[in-house]
């Protein structure tokens, strides 16, 4: 995955790929390489979401140790 | 009494030195009583000031009192025929204005020089009001009160003056409002006269020194409620120019809310109290933690939200994703399905069911008999299997 890509241009293209397989028009090849890529895009996505989660939790924290 | 200008040398006392060797040199008495018939040639005039030290007495010729001028304190003494004062039923108290109409005056006896006056009026509040509507329509013409004059109370002063009295509740009210609210806050106060002749003087001196330290943010002006006249400097026009004309802004806040020395309308911002001054000068600590706990929560919360739906925004369509390769092939699968069946449909089995057989010579179907010989195997097929037969 490039690393311009950012959370919400994966996301698109996600969806994008979930809609080309539900529409059903894919070839079987194609189908699988897309559906492999829409995993791809999934593990991305996914991981920037938990680096997010895990940077509020730590920022929780720290507020909540500065608390007077 | 008195004697005229017509006295003098010419009249009944002579005023004559003394030789004393060759020095000439006049008595006390005489001296006196020179300059005396000097002053008493001086015109009859009206003199304004404010009464103070009033003394009267019941076998006493004259009263006696103080007349004060209230802008610088110069002082003057006067007497005045008790007759004649307790005729005009003035029922004066000390700090009262008056015109006084009489003629200066030495009192021989005592060398002290004085007003004799022949007659006295009050000088109403009607006529300070006058005095005071004039001052304000000049002020205001020179555009002292605009309101683009007006200048922002910094939000977060670093260091507040006050001015105020030496003991005065204005001055306590302002402090406590200030450190409750604001305990960092740093105040120093220029304690002051707040009240009768030297009080605008004091206050503009007052203003000037805390404006001269470095650093200085705001300044408040505090007084307590008083009388019109208790308050008459704080509409005293030195006073007026030196706070429109402060380096810093001025929080004005002289007198009850009903009252509106011309003050208030040259500072930057008024307040109706003291305490209501504090609370404009200094944010409350308190509440600016709280609003600051309350933003910091949202922001929080407002995080979590985000990323929450995010989350399942991204879990649906992985969901999606992850079902639709095997409905892809499940629908593939379908579609063969229904070929398959077609196919079926369109396969020689249902003629067989009709009755019909295949016949096969070595794996070939057998279209016609001629190229069959006699004794030949051939395999038959009908709709339920197969068997071996010999040609005839």
């Amino acid at each position: 995955m490039s690393s311009e890509q950012t959370f919400e241009s994966a996301q698109r293209e996600l969806e994008q790929i979930v809609q080309r397989l539900e529409s059903g028009e894919t070839a079987l090849d194609e189908a699988i390489a897309l559906w492999e890529r829409g995993e791809e895009l999934y593990r991305f996505c996914l991981g920037k979401l938990d680096s997010a989660q895990g940077k509020i939790e730590q920022l929780a924290s720290r507020v909540e140790a500065a608390k007077p | 009494m008195g004697p005229g200008p017509a006295h003098g040398i010419l009249g009944k006392v002579k005023i004559e030195p003394i030789e004393r060797g060759d020095r000439k040199v006049y008595s006390v008495a005489a001296f006196n009583r020179g300059v005396r018939d000097w002053v008493a040639r001086l015109p009859t005039v009206w003199i304004e000031g404010e009464i103070t030290e009033l003394r009267r007495h019941a076998n006493w010729q004259s009263v006696f009192f103080t007349l004060k001028d209230p802008a610088d304190g110069a002082c003057l003494g006067v007497s005045m025929p008790r007759g004649q004062f307790d005729g005009l039923r003035l029922e004066l108290a000390d700090g009262d204005r008056v015109h006084a109409y009489g003629r200066p005056e030495l009192y021989a006896a005592r060398g002290e020089f004085r007003l004799r006056a022949l007659s006295l009026e009050r000088f109403g509040l009607g006529d300070h009001l006058a005095a005071l509507e004039r001052l304000k329509s000049k002020l205001a013409a020179e555009g002292l009160f605009a309101a683009e004059r007006k200048r922002a109370l910094p939000i977060w002063p670093r260091m507040i003056g006050l001015v105020t009295g030496n003991d005065a509740a204005a001055k306590r009210d302002v402090l406590t409002g200030i450190q409750t609210r604001f305990p960092p806050a740093h105040v120093v106060v220029a304690e002051t006269y707040v009240q009768g002749p030297r009080a605008a003087g004091a206050v503009v001196d007052a203003l000037r020194r805390l404006c001269e330290l470095p650093g200085l943010d705001v300044v408040v002006v505090a007084r307590g409620g008083g009388s019109f006249e208790d308050l008459l400097p704080f509409s005293d026009e030195r006073l007026v120019r030196a706070i429109a004309s402060s380096p810093v802004p001025v929080v004005s806040a002289v007198g009850h809310e009903q009252d509106s020395p011309l003050c208030d309308l040259a500072a930057d911002v008024r307040a109706s109290t003291p305490t209501a001054a504090a609370r404009l000068v200094v944010p409350d600590l308190g509440e600016l933690h709280e609003r600051l706990d309350r933003a910091r929560y949202g922001l929080d919360r407002g995080a979590r939200r985000s990323l929450e739906s995010k989350l399942a925004r991204l879990t649906q369509a992985h969901e999606r994703l992850r079902r639709a390769p095997a409905l892809l092939v499940e629908r593939r699968r379908a579609t063969l399905e229904q070929a398959a069946g077609r196919l079926r449909t369109l396969s020689p089995r249902a003629t067989l069911n009709r009755g019909y057989a295949i016949v096969r010579a070595d794996d070939e179907i057998v279209r016609s008999g001629v190229a069959l010989e006699s004794g030949e195997l051939i395999d038959v097929e009908v709709a339920d299997g197969r068997f071996g037969a010999r040609v005839e």
